[in-house]
């Protein structure tokens, strides 16, 4: 496995937000977290991200501990992340932000261009077929972020991490707040990612169409833990789950 | 010993006009989230609209009163004219229009009344206690009781009373306020009204005790340390942290600037160290926010993402 | 940075220096004074349009350049290399002002910086050796490169290069990796620190790069009046300079420059005005009437600056709309502003 968290805890006062959750995820493979409103979904991202620190837990990422890192040194070692609300960043187009995304790359990146000195066309070039095109992204690119729909600013958010070159990408409701169509495309898009670059992705999503089609496996998280973890067709006819997050009476 | 108590009183009373002008500022700030500037202009207008009262030959108590109404009126316009037209503009912007309303204020002052230090109409009986070897003018007792009661008072309304509750409602969550019912931009009126009211009468305190300037409104630039030092929304803390500030204001200056100034001139070629007590808020204020940051009553925040 | 930029801005300071010959020593007067406080509002653009680190301490910052700038050239340095090391003097003390926003946001950080305009202010008193205390520092008169600055058009022409080097650096810093961070900075910490950007390492920066450009200011203003004195760099300097950005339009780079002429020319207008009147004595408190008046209606009925104004002049230039730098949240909203302004 490459990521190995365990018994990752945090709590703010009293409020156990992530108890004792445990997750793997391996290279190529996409992983999807799911569970109701509060279940400590993001708050476990943001733990491993380096946005919390938590109180008790591993992160194993190939051998180094993640936890307790900031997501600065966490990109270097090659794990990137997505936003659940994509940030309101007014001037910048959708090329400054893959390039934000590449500079938080460090050593190839800010040698490359991004400096004060030379021209930044070989990195936009660069950025613009590998990202920006496969994203369906390349005729906006020098479009202010603001000024695009909702879905293409998500997109614009995701090749910022992987401008990143990740190893391993944690995607925060990568298609909430999208139209179904939308988040269809987005869901081959990511797995056009995985398929690419080989990396291993955490998805936390509240759409089940898109989890069920997109994700190789599936933790399913109650009030802060792991309750159920298997392929998503077991997700589906586990009672426990079906209880605690479909609504039905057990 | 007799000296320390001299200045300890002397100081208690300053601060406890500072603590008058910082309950203001933090009023302000919980209900429209502005560091407001103007706060010592609300000070220097009210003590020269009580000036102009005063020598129109009204009774030292109708003067204050009728000057605090005045100031009243003219904080609560400046909430409807100013503030209300910028709710969808950037902080700094704002912070701006209330240094613009600072500059003019003074700017107006001045043209009026002149550059030059007013002597002020005695507000309390001339006259001073001695005890114990100290000895106190009346002036300082009547300001420094009056504003302590005021800012006491104060306290009191804002935990006690419907119309303090309805504020502090406006002031923590202003869409539930309006979802429970609350006229919300009638208490942000009403707490700019009595901001500007309780700055009013701090300016005419301060009056009495130093004479009439423009150099007045620079209380306000005082009156930032002390609330970051209470904590930026911390009502308690303000008042707290001006009574403490006062006092050590009136330390530095009656005890620590002499005893430095000697030991400076004995060992090296400095004569003086100047105004010390004016920079020691500043100097409090910078140890406090790298230290506790939300002050000494202040409760910290968290930013979701 | 597109060759039509480039030209314009080598045109813009063609025609200041031009004006600054023909309209004789007043015009070189003015144009320097212009030029002098466009590279002030270039650098306090740079943190509070750019980075969002709102500073009380402009005026401070460019008391201490004008201070190092005045020892270095008394000491007989040349002017071009006292001037640079105003720059690093100031860079540093710039960056130690922003050693508490490493901590600190929002509103508490800009009262920070307001006690830090008040100590330096009271040091410009205390260190009277370098400072000459309260009567000031009188600075000999500088050469450039070993030539005296001899006439007022000399210095004007001097201060628009400097302008032109700042305003050209300064683009083309925001071009840059650290200054698409300053933007994410500016727009969210949380964000910006979640994205992997070093948030401490991308402010310090902020500061140091825009206490530089505020010394050499600094330095330019001593040398300029030949004085350096306390009551010149007080908290009212720092607010016609943040008036300035504001009235230009924050964030953008050709804001501050229209900004700072504004600020400059309006009281010489209204001096102009108040003589014409007869009103001579009363003209200090009018100058500030209008001043304040001005800056209160500008943010009330144009909160976007006049350099927004430009586009819609312009011809059918389609508007970039909502993209105007917002500093965190709406400041009056307090509903927005009371969870995330806190430290």
């Amino acid at each position: 496995m490459a990521l190995t968290a365990q018994n990752v805890t945090i709590r703010f006062g009293g409020v156990v937000a992530v108890n004792g959750m445990a997750l793997d995820a391996a290279p190529g493979e996409i992983v999807g977290l799911i569970g109701p409103n509060g279940a400590g979904k993001t708050t476990f991202v943001n733990c491993i991200c380096g946005t919390y620190r938590p109180n008790a837990g591993t992160a194993l990422w190939l051998g180094r501990e993640l936890l307790g890192l900031s997501p600065h040194a966490l990109l270097k070692l090659g794990v990137a992340r997505t936003f659940q609300n994509v940030a309101s960043l007014h001037d910048l187009t959708v090329l400054d932000i893959a390039k934000l995304g590449a500079a938080a790359r460090g050593d190839a990146g800010s040698a490359r261009s991004g400096g004060f000195f030379g021209s930044e066309k070989a990195l936009e070039a660069e950025l613009t077929e590998t990202l920006l095109r496969p994203l369906y992204l390349a005729d906006v690119a020098h479009t202010p972020i603001q000024t695009l729909p909702y879905g293409r600013r998500k997109a614009a958010d995701l090749a910022r991490a992987l401008a990143a070159q990740p190893q391993l990408l944690l995607l925060d409701e990568p298609v909430a707040g999208l139209t179904s169509q939308e988040g269809m495309a987005m869901a081959a898009v990511i797995r056009g990612v995985r398929d690419r670059f080989g990396c291993a992705v955490i998805m936390v999503e509240h759409k089940m169409d898109v989890v069920m089609s997109t994700c190789d496996r599936i933790a399913v998280m109650a009030a802060g833990s792991k309750i159920f973890e298997g392929l998503p067709d077991a997700v589906q006819s586990d009672p426990e789950v079906r209880r605690v997050y479909l609504g039905e009476p057990g | 010993m007799t000296l320390a108590l001299q200045l300890a009183v002397a100081g208690l009373a300053t601060g406890s006009v500072y603590a008058l002008i910082a309950l203001g500022i933090v009023l302000i700030y919980k209900c429209s989230g502005v560091v407001n500037f103007a706060q010592g202009a609300y000070a220097m207008l009210g003590a020269y609209a009580s000036y102009v009262l005063l020598r129109a030959g009204l009774p030292a108590v109708l003067a204050v009163l009728a000057s605090m109404g005045v100031m009243a009126g003219i904080g609560a316009l400046t909430e409807r004219l100013v503030l209300r037209p910028m709710l969808k503009a950037p902080v700094v912007a704002v912070m701006m229009v209330t240094l613009g309303l600072l500059i003019c204020a003074r700017a107006a002052c001045l043209a009026v009344f002149g550059p030059d230090q007013i002597a002020f109409p005695p507000v309390f009986p001339a006259g001073a206690v001695s005890a114990g070897g100290i000895f106190i003018t009346y002036n300082y007792i009547a300001a420094g009781i009056l504003a302590a009661a005021l800012s006491l008072g104060f306290l009191l309304f804002y935990a006690a009373t419907p119309m303090g509750l309805m504020q502090r409602c406006a002031a923590d969550n202003s869409r539930a306020a309006l979802a429970i019912g609350i006229h919300v931009s009638n208490q942000v009126s009403a707490a700019w009204a009595m901001s500007a009211a309780l700055a009013g009468l701090a300016g005419t305190l301060l009056a009495t005790l130093n004479g009439l300037s423009i150099g007045l409104a620079d209380i306000g630039m005082v009156a930032f340390p002390v609330v970051v030092v209470g904590g930026l929304s911390s009502l308690e803390g303000a008042l707290v942290a001006g009574l403490v500030l006062g006092v050590l204001q009136s330390f530095t200056d009656g005890l620590l600037t002499p005893a430095l100034e000697d030991v400076l001139r004995a060992n090296t070629g400095i004569y003086s160290v100047g105004a010390l007590q004016q920079v020691l808020p500043y100097a409090l204020l910078v140890l406090m926010l790298l230290l506790r940051p939300q002050g000494l009553f202040g409760r910290r925040g968290a930013e979701r993402i | 940075m597109g060759t039509r930029r480039l030209l314009l801005a080598l045109a813009v300071a063609a025609v200041l220096i031009a004006l600054s010959l023909l309209l004789g020593r007043f015009g070189a007067y003015l144009v320097r004074a212009v030029a002098i406080a466009g590279i002030g509002a270039l650098s306090l653009n740079l943190l509070i349009g750019y980075c969002g680190q709102i500073s009380f301490a402009q005026g401070a910052l460019l008391g201490v350049g004008a201070y190092v700038a005045g020892n270095l050239g008394n000491a007989g340095v040349d002017g071009v290399l006292a001037l640079l090391g105003a720059g690093v003097a100031t860079a540093a003390i710039g960056a130690l002002i922003g050693l508490p926003a490493l901590r600190l946001r929002g509103l508490y950080f800009a009262i920070a910086t307001l006690a830090a305009q008040a100590i330096l202010e009271y040091l410009f008193k205390m260190l009277e050796p370098f400072t000459g205390g309260v009567s000031g520092l009188v600075i000999r008169q500088p050469a450039f490169f070993g030539v005296p600055v001899a006439s007022d058009q000399v210095s004007a022409a001097v201060s628009v290069l400097v302008l032109l080097i700042a305003w050209l650096a300064l683009t083309r810093l925001t071009r840059t990796n650290l200054g698409r961070a300053f933007l994410v900075v500016r727009e969210s910490e949380v964000v910006a620190k979640g994205m992997g950007i070093d948030v401490a390492r991308t402010k310090a920066w902020a500061f140091a790069i825009s206490g530089f450009v505020a010394g050499i200011a600094g330095g330019l203003i001593g040398f300029a009046a030949r004085l350096a004195s306390p009551e010149a760099f007080t908290l009212d300097l720092s607010a016609d300079y943040i008036a300035m950005i504001i009235v230009g339009g924050l964030g953008s780079w050709a804001g501050p420059l229209v900004g700072a002429a504004f600020v400059v020319l309006l009281p010489e207008a209204i001096q102009r005005v108040g003589e014409a009147f007869d009103i001579a004595n009363l003209l200090s408190a009018l100058r500030e009437l209008a001043f304040g008046l001005l800056i209160i209606l500008f943010l009330i009925f144009e909160p976007r600056g006049l350099s927004s104004l430009l586009p819609r002049l312009r011809w059918a230039q389609p508007r970039r709309r909502g993209a105007a730098p917002s500093l965190g949240e709406p400041g009056g909203a307090a509903v927005a502003t009371k969870g995330g302004e806190r430290p």
